[in-house]
């Protein structure tokens, strides 16, 4: 009996100091989504990386608060992005940044705009992300149509005539292969002599590639994601196909390389967003998060940026919880932020208002920067 | 156009030996299903995930031995001592599969070991997710890329090889099952369980027996997948599984010459009707002839019409 009444006691005195702390400073939780776990685990924890770094450089810079990540794993899947969604809104979070996939990030917007809750996405492409006038969701990302235009004037100004493409079937990769397809006719007056879809998880592609062969392309366009990427370029390669292979920044990781295979890989052109190693701004992060993370994935300083953004903007606003969402979207919507990606304004859609690609060229299994910036097609 | 004709050509050749080399796949993993199913009328869901471990275990035991040296030695003794290293650790598999998850079921309704094979299914996925971990493994790049023209499709010297290998394995099997005693046994133990035991058949062991050849059978197909496409992830095992099911269905489930059949038929289907009509509907092709089988032939094309045993 008496130890009850003791265990009882300590309860309360805990609960008491948990209250105190509440007074005192400010706990948020904010949501982390992507593919924790999976053939794209790697993308996931890049995103959960990101957003560690970005906690803690905030939380040392602001003491007192308290900042707690909530991990959603949405294993690439929309209808589990779907249920971590709800799980964010039932956690109360008070800001969620991911997903990865397009296809992800779209319908778990919808959940966050009935939770009312803003949502920044680090990586996901696709324009209908932020095309359907929703006021909680932005993105630090390019979208694919920009991505499109750029690879389209890159083929186009190398005088490349013979294009073939082909797409995963999900939001992001058909989305990207329209895009490029889009952007060859609207631009440069151009059809590619192949169009088609594969399925993504698959992993014998040469019926498809066998089509692609007949029509003796010079480019082989693809819009997807690495591990597919990557076994279509071998099996190309395997089936005699001489076309160069073309993607874009679903396939620019080592990874793509390694199943492909060196040679496979070697030359292939890929179009990603500037080396953040050029980017001077960026130096601080990349060196404080290689330190704990290892080497810098293509989103691990975006999932940092937009993490920044958000703590900020919660900060500026003295938001306590996901009620506050639209103060907070307002905010993020009408100031100029210094990032690590320099400048950047976010437009009334959400995306931000100027988006660089570059093209790459996979030269000895590293992806090498061949074009600059200002080679951005103008649109 | 001349030209024209034999560029056609070339293409046809080449999706016919796209589809015969995956078709062979299909037809190894689907003879583990249709032995089983013959034998306890079980479909072993967990078969798949066999298939899926023996190309992990392919992988590991080619690292192993390339960090000991013995690739650069020898690559053949290697590779044989890979395949033989799969063959027994999938064995292994199969026959503690058998005995931990269906032999306490034998007498069961026939809904509770078919659970217990999704059971056992997700089980094994999830451990080689522990065990090897979410991202994919990469098979090393030891035999891509080189083969030979013919009559302009381009044959790698790989999908030779798979080819031989499963023509070779069926016909060894076929020899086995008609040929020797163990063989006769299991065929008796197909027809009628209680009465093979009643004739003195070790029932048991017969279908241990079933289970450990279905299981090397599916190991040999996962190392050669892995060889194949150099690339394995711990969900290889599902689909697969899926396709060879559907295969073993298609050629009639319990029999073992509709099984090769089934597999060799399902990927020309998906060749041809992702070369021909429409790649994005490569699946669709495959689930459809599935549907189409069970409406018009349920028994499939090669099983026979015994309505007490559908």
């Amino acid at each position: 009996m008496k130890k009850q009444v003791f265990a009882l006691a300590a309860a309360l005195v805990v609960a008491a100091a948990g209250f105190a702390t509440d007074v005192t400073a400010a706990t948020y939780k904010i949501g982390v989504a992507g593919p924790m776990t999976g053939d794209q685990g790697k993308m996931g924890q890049d995103i959960h990386n990101g957003v560690k770094l970005a906690i803690q450089e905030w939380m040392a810079e602001n003491p007192g608060h308290k900042v707690e990540t909530v991990v959603g794993d949405d294993q690439h899947d929309p209808k589990q992005a779907v249920a971590v969604a709800n799980k964010f809104v039932n956690e109360g979070v008070i800001g969620v940044i991911g997903h990865y996939n397009s296809s992800c990030s779209i319908p778990a917007s919808t959940v966050y705009l009935e939770g009312n809750i803003v949502q920044i996405t680090p990586a996901s492409t696709n324009p209908t992300f932020t095309d359907r006038g929703m006021w909680n969701v932005f993105r630090v990302c390019g979208r694919d149509d920009q991505q499109g235009i750029v690879a389209a004037k890159f083929v186009a100004d190398k005088g490349i005539k013979r294009i073939a493409i082909l797409h995963d079937k999900t939001t992001y990769g058909q989305g990207l292969a329209d895009a490029f397809r889009d952007a060859l006719k609207k631009n440069h007056n151009m059809e590619p002599v192949f169009y088609g879809g594969i399925t993504q998880g698959d992993k014998d592609f040469t019926a498809a590639l066998t089509s692609v062969k007949a029509q003796n392309p010079e480019v082989l366009y693809f819009g997807g994601i690495y591990p597919e990427a990557g076994l279509l370029a071998k099996q190309a390669k395997d089936l005699g196909i001489n076309a160069r292979f073309m993607s874009g920044d679903g396939t620019i990781d080592p990874e793509f390389v390694k199943i492909a295979g060196k040679a496979a890989a070697e030359g292939s052109w890929l179009t990603f967003s500037p080396d953040i190693r050029n980017i001077p701004t960026a130096k601080a992060s990349v060196e404080a998060y290689e330190k704990q993370f290892g080497p810098v994935g293509p989103y691990s300083i975006y999932s940092y940026v937009s993490a920044k953004i958000l703590l900020e903007a919660v900060k500026a606003t003295g938001a306590k919880s996901a009620r506050d969402s639209k103060k907070i979207a307002d905010h993020i919507r009408n100031t100029t932020w210094n990032t690590a990606y320099g400048t950047l304004k976010f437009d009334k859609k959400g995306d931000v208002t100027e988006s660089p690609y570059v093209v790459y060229e996979t030269r000895d299994g590293n992806f090498v920067q061949i074009t600059g910036l200002n080679q951005q097609a103008s649109k | 156009m001349p030209g024209a004709e034999h560029a056609a050509f070339a293409i046809f050749l080449q999706q016919l030996v796209n589809g015969i080399t995956i078709g062979s796949v299909y037809a190894l993993i689907a003879l583990g299903y249709t032995m089983v199913y013959g034998i306890i009328e079980l479909i072993n869901f967990a078969h798949g995930e066999i298939y899926m471990i023996g190309a992990y275990l392919g992988i590991v035991l080619l690292s192993l031995l390339t960090a000991v040296g013995l690739a650069d030695a020898s690559l053949m003794l290697t590779m044989i001592l890979v395949f033989a290293g799969a063959m027994l650790v999938c064995m292994m598999y199969g026959f503690t599969l058998e005995k931990v998850a269906y032999k306490p079921l034998r007498g069961a309704p026939r809904l509770a070991p078919l659970i217990s094979a999704l059971g056992m299914s997700i089980f094994l996925q999830s451990f080689v997710f522990l065990a090897q971990g979410a991202r994919p493994k990469v098979f090393p790049h030891l035999f891509s890329g080189v083969g030979f023209d013919l009559a302009g499709a381009r044959v790698t010297y790989i999908q030779v090889f798979i080819l031989v290998v499963s023509i070779v394995l069926m016909i060894i099997l076929n020899y086995f099952i008609r040929r020797t005693k163990t063989g006769k046994a299991m065929r008796a133990t197909a027809q009628d369980r209680r009465m093979a035991a009643l004739v003195g058949i070790n029932v048991d062991r017969v279908i241990s027996t079933t289970f450990v050849i279905g299981s090397l059978l599916a190991a040999v197909a996962g190392v050669m997948v892995a060889m194949y496409y150099g690339f394995v992830d711990y969900f290889i095992g599902f689909q697969a599984g899926l396709k060879a099911f559907t295969a073993a269905v298609l050629g009639g489930i319990g029999n073992i010459p509709g099984a090769m059949l089934g597999g060799m038929l399902l990927g020309l289907i998906e060749a041809f009707g992702a070369g021909y009509i429409s790649s994005e509907y490569k699946d669709v092709f495959a689930f459809s002839i599935l549907v189409l089988v069970l409406i018009f032939r349920p028994a499939g094309l090669l099983g026979e019409q015994t309505p007490q045993k559908v």
